[in-house]
């Protein structure tokens, strides 16, 4: 009897999962929620739950326990988290297993240890990672902040043990403020939290986020797939990604990866993880975090690597032993992903949601199209709005740039604005083609006007002049449409032959 | 007459779209040939067309177009996926504009005057025709030669004042154009 897999995800994650499971022989099953009924996923399921999500506050993939007694009620084997809902929700996956469901991922204690940032960290320098230098715990005073600074040097961030919300923080770029700033400080987050305690940190200034793929089986063996560099972010989210990192030399990889190998088997992980480091401009890198499920941007690394993510995160589960070793991974050319959101990169970001009246992709046989939306769909405002990924293969990284860049000026979507004009903007920026970016680029580099260019603007005035010919001349309602011969003649032609 | 006349002769197929950042383009769109913008011939050819979507080929690339807003003679254009403002006018109506703000200096600046008392023998254009600047409008025959007089700005020939045979003394007013070079 073929194996049921459940997906509680949804849009593009859910038809890649949905790809795995039918490979490996098995019944791909999805919930069907009332927030977005047609959405596109469900065309690709073996069986479809209805999750009758419609009055519950939280949709479907956000509720722990009618998650798992609908997998009951439907005889699940698996249960694939996906990424963000409830996949590293460690309560969530230790219900799976307390009901006999295989939950795709590692074990629900780690899920949990590498949740919380402190316990992440300790087992980190346990395993010998660099963690950027700060105080272990308070610092006492002002005095003794100052002391700490005037050690690991400036700038330095100090944060409020209790803050949140950019409340109690102050970056410190010299010795003389430093007293006066952690008054301040302190006296902000006592006011805002009741706690006026504060850490000390050295302050990176242009970061480069980087991450190691890892993939680990339950019987003690780890590889590392390489690095993803993802600095490219807005609003502290990946906007777009590349592998490798033109930052990480081969050497730096090797004893990064190491490093990253060594803290998984230190801690007992199995599935695919993710070693989150931050590096410095001079190259020095720090641990940040640990994720622990299957990352948007994994595509990139599968795209170099050859190696299937989500097929062995499934294999690890059912207890197969991983039989791709360290030596057989070799990165092959270098791959972008492309992450379309309907979001206004002219308007600060803001998402927009309606109607995908139309959507076209590239296709080339070095390009990967992952999508949860077709010409047709609505973007609601209940969900992400990501709505496609577009992930493109070449040589090296010049070629991936240019590859990338035609592949975006081939895709249109006609209903909303995406962020593929500012992916455009960036791969012809100087920065990204250096590879000096940085995860405050975004903040302070881009302008709204970087979007724009010469000949689309003609183009416009082109088309607007158009629009506005054929309504002042009154002829646009009652001509016959030229559909038939719009290839080759310069159909206002007809409008205007009056 | 060996010039090479970039607009054609149909001042209702030119229109000018200013961008909100102050550019301009003036758009000549002809019966039969590609599209003139600021003076020169673009090879734009339409791919495809819907209501309000228009999708052209140029430079071997693509250029998807889509209307979002439009209010009175202000459209937005979203240009491969990058929203663009315009305001839009005909002709007639920047030259009915130009009038209501008229500036008579500047009007006068663009008249034609004979530069030398003789006789006109030919008249090439007609009022409401679209000129260039050094473009030919008519000869003046003076001391058995024939001289071209030209445009001095780019626009529209607003009045003729003379006719074929007529003799003209220097200075009399020959023709008034609408300049539309701003």
């Amino acid at each position: 009897m073929k194996k049921r897999l459940l997906i509680a995800n949804r849009s593009e994650i859910a038809i890649r999962i949905i790809r795995s499971a039918h490979k490996l022989g098995m019944l791909a099953v999805v919930f069907q929620s009332d927030r977005e009924p047609d959405a596109l996923y469900l065309k690709y399921a073996d069986e479809i739950i209805p999750a009758r999500d419609m009055n519950n506050e939280k949709s479907i993939f956000l509720d722990p326990e009618r998650i798992v007694n609908l997998a009951l009620e439907h005889n699940i084997d698996l249960l694939h988290p996906g990424y963000g809902f409830l996949s590293e929700n460690p309560d969530f996956a230790q219900l799976c297993v307390d009901n006999g469901i295989n939950f795709i991922g590692p074990s629900p204690a780690l899920i949990r240890d590498m949740g919380l940032k402190t316990v992440a960290k300790s087992m980190a320098i346990k395993a010998g990672l660099p963690l950027v230098p700060g105080s272990d715990g308070p610092v006492k005073d002002a005095a003794a902040a100052k002391e700490y600074a005037d050690k690991i040097g400036y700038p330095v961030i100090l944060k409020a043990s209790a803050g949140g919300g950019g409340r109690g923080m102050r970056i410190v770029e010299k010795a003389d403020t430093i007293e006066r700033n952690f008054k301040s400080a302190s006296d902000e987050a006592l006011a805002a939290f009741g706690n006026g305690d504060m850490f000390i940190e050295k302050y990176l200034q242009n970061p480069k986020h980087l991450e190691f793929q890892i993939m680990g089986d339950k019987h003690g063996h780890v590889i590392h797939l390489g690095e993803r560099e993802c600095s490219l972010q807005r609003k502290h989210q990946k906007i777009m990604e590349e592998a490798p990192s033109a930052s990480v030399t081969p050497e730096m990889r090797a004893e990064m990866g190491e490093m990253a190998i060594r803290f998984a088997k230190s801690i007992g992980y199995y599935s695919a993880g993710t070693i989150e480091f931050i590096m410095d401009e001079d190259g020095s890198y720090f641990f940040m975090e640990m994720n622990t499920r299957i990352q948007v941007e994994h595509p990139v690394t599968e795209m170099i690597t050859g190696v299937d993510l989500v097929d062995w995160q499934i294999k690890v589960a059912l207890g197969e032993v991983l039989s791709v070793k360290q030596e057989d991974i070799k990165i092959n050319g270098w791959a972008i992903e492309i992450r379309v959101n309907t979001e206004d990169p002219q308007n600060r970001f803001s998402p927009q949601t309606g109607f995908i009246d139309k959507i076209h992709f590239p296709k080339r046989d070095y390009i990967r199209i992952e999508t949860g939306i077709q010409s047709g769909s609505v973007v609601t405002p209940y969900f992400d709005s990501m709505i496609s990924k577009i992930i493109v293969h070449g040589t090296d990284r010049k070629d991936v740039i240019q590859k990338t860049l035609d592949a975006l000026y081939e895709f249109s979507l006609v209903g909303l604005k995406t962020t593929v004009p500012f992916c455009r903007a960036v791969l012809q920026h100087p920065d990204f083609i250096d590879a000096t970016y940085t995860t405050r680029w975004v903040d302070s580099v881009f302008t709204p006007d970087m979007l724009e260019n010469e000949d689309d603007e003609m183009i416009g005035a082109l088309a607007a002049t158009i629009l506005y010919a054929s309504e002042y001349l009154q002829l646009s309602s009652d001509l016959p449409t030229y559909k038939q011969d719009a290839l080759n003649v310069w159909v206002l032609n007809k409008r205007l032959n009056y | 007459m060996g010039t090479s006349y970039i607009y054609k002769r149909d001042a209702s197929r030119l229109f000018i779209a200013v961008r909100d950042n102050g550019k301009r383009y003036k758009i000549y769109i002809p019966k039969d040939t590609n599209p003139v913008i600021n003076g020169e011939e673009h090879d734009i050819n339409f791919v495809e067309q819907e209501d309000f979507h228009y999708t052209f080929d140029w430079k071997g690339k693509r250029f998807h177009c889509e209307l979002v807003s439009r209010d009175q003679n202000k459209a937005i254009i979203k240009v491969n996926g990058v929203e663009y403002k315009y305001s839009l006018e005909s002709i007639f109506s920047l030259i009915r504009r130009g009038m209501i703000n008229a500036d008579a200096n500047k009007i006068d600046e663009n008249n034609i005057i004979a530069p030398m008392p003789g006789k006109i023998v030919d008249i090439f254009l007609a009022e409401g025709d679209l000129v260039n600047v050094g473009e030919p409008i008519l000869t003046l025959e003076a001391m058995k030669m024939q001289n071209e007089i030209t445009a001095n700005c780019n626009g529209v020939i607003r009045k003729i004042k003379v006719n074929t045979g007529q003799s003209v003394m220097k200075d009399e007013l020959l023709v008034e154009i609408q300049s539309i070079d701003v």
